[in-house]
């Protein structure tokens, strides 16, 4: 898994790693039981305070995706549990109205917008086989 | 207890302009605290405050609980600093430079000196004199951090050095969080190394300190609000938000910065003024700064 924050983005720097844990994850980059680096080496690797990437693991911990075993390390979490139904849904359908705003603005219709994520979908599963 | 308590600081220059006007604000273990403001803000003051180097006329610092000007040799001790300015003797070779802070300092660790000036590549044989800007401030930063301190404080050390120098003064700061535990205030004008580091924001502004708050409460929970200029919508009603904490005026729009996630920052424009065409965003750091300098008497 490789991490990269840039400091000046609209995206606080802890929020920038939640985001790209979770979509490594999600991508079938990283494997549940796959430790991730301590606090201390990400902090040092990406040269960010160390309290930065601590807040980064929190906010991933509570989400259910990595868990931390005392003496051990941070790992990612065998089964993430469904996470709060209504949330998860929320936070999707967030991306599907910024996805729409898009298509709309570049003037593709619906229907492409769905090839576009089959197409999506198609490399996700690659990712996850290879 | 705290690494560093201001307390009502109060210091002028310039025949009874008061520079820092009653500044109050810690700095927890552990923490990292960027210290923002304009040049001229009173940073440097401040800092200098804490290292005893200039007496306040009000209020009161104390450092681990100890009175910079009453225990020097303790606080300093338990202290790093590295200024703007060079202040390490100039006839002294790297090496004398190093020996000395050895003789200093009970708890210099000549192994992270070592480690430090081989990765700086100093050669320690030259004299400071002889240094570029950017070597002597390597030179400063080994001084600083290889007694280990409790509390390293920075007044602008990047300022004028190349983007690799600034990095490797960040990594190095890093390393000390990382492996001391030491807690930071830090001055700058590099709002991405101030992102990279800080935990904290603290803003002086006219004297006094204007913001103090996480540096992801900050950028989550702040935003910037762009109003179209219209008849009959003056800055003061803008101002006269509870949320709001500047306004400046840009061309034929206000820019108003605001204590409210963007989306509550539409809806509060919409609700208490009307204003329905505002587009309000997320701010980054460098924005924030540009926006409260400016937008604030």
């Amino acid at each position: 898994m490789l991490l990269h924050v840039n400091a000046g983005d609209e995206l606080p720097i802890y929020r920038q790693i939640v985001r790209q844990v979770a979509d490594s994850i999600a991508g079938g980059r990283i494997k549940p039981g796959d430790q991730l680096p301590s606090h201390r080496d990400l902090a040092a690797q990406l040269v960010i305070a160390p309290l930065t990437v601590k807040k980064a693991y929190d906010e991933l911990e509570r989400e259910g995706l990595i868990e931390t075993q005392r003496g051990r390390g941070t790992f990612v979490r065998e089964r993430p549990p469904a996470t709060v139904a209504a949330e998860s849904r929320e936070r999707l359908r967030e991306a599907a109205r910024r996805l729409l705003t898009q298509a709309a603005l570049c003037g593709v219709p619906f229907e492409d917008v769905v090839r576009v994520l089959e197409e999506a979908k198609e490399k996700t599963t690659e990712r996850t086989d290879s | 207890m705290n690494a560093l308590d201001f307390e009502g600081i109060r210091r002028a220059y310039r025949k009874g302009r008061d520079v820092l006007d009653g500044v109050t604000f810690s700095v927890a273990p552990g923490q990292v605290v960027g210290l923002l403001g304009k040049n001229g803000a009173g940073k440097t003051t401040l800092i200098r405050i804490a290292m005893g180097m200039i007496e306040p006329q009000g209020g009161q610092v104390r450092l681990f609980g100890l009175d910079p000007r009453q225990d020097p040799i303790e606080v300093k001790r338990r202290v790093g600093y590295v200024s703007e300015e060079q202040i390490l003797p100039p006839f002294l070779s790297i090496r004398d430079a190093f020996d000395l802070h050895r003789r200093l300092f009970p708890t210099w660790d000549a192994d992270l000196a070592r480690d430090l000036s081989e990765g700086f590549e100093l050669p320690l044989g030259s004299r400071i004199r002889t240094l570029s800007k950017g070597q002597a401030r390597r030179v400063a930063l080994v001084c600083a951090v290889a007694h280990r301190p409790e509390l390293l404080l920075l007044d602008e050390p990047a300022s004028g050095l190349d983007p690799a120098a600034r990095r490797e003064f960040l990594e190095t700061s890093i390393r000390l969080l990382n492996e001391t535990g030491s807690s930071i205030l830090f001055s700058s004008h590099y709002m991405t190394d101030v992102e990279r580091m800080a935990d904290r924001i603290v803003m002086i502004h006219g004297g006094k300190v204007l913001v103090d708050r996480g540096l992801d409460d900050l950028r989550e929970r702040f935003s910037l609000a762009i109003v179209p200029r219209t008849p009959g919508l003056a800055g003061d009603r803008i101002r006269s938000l509870a949320a709001c904490v500047s306004v400046r005026e840009r061309g034929d729009a206000f820019h108003a910065v605001l204590r409210l996630e963007p989306g509550e920052a539409r809806a509060s424009l919409a609700r208490e003024l009307g204003v329905v065409e505002a587009a309000c965003k997320a701010i980054a750091l460098e924005d924030l700064f540009v926006e409260l300098a400016g937008g604030r008497p």
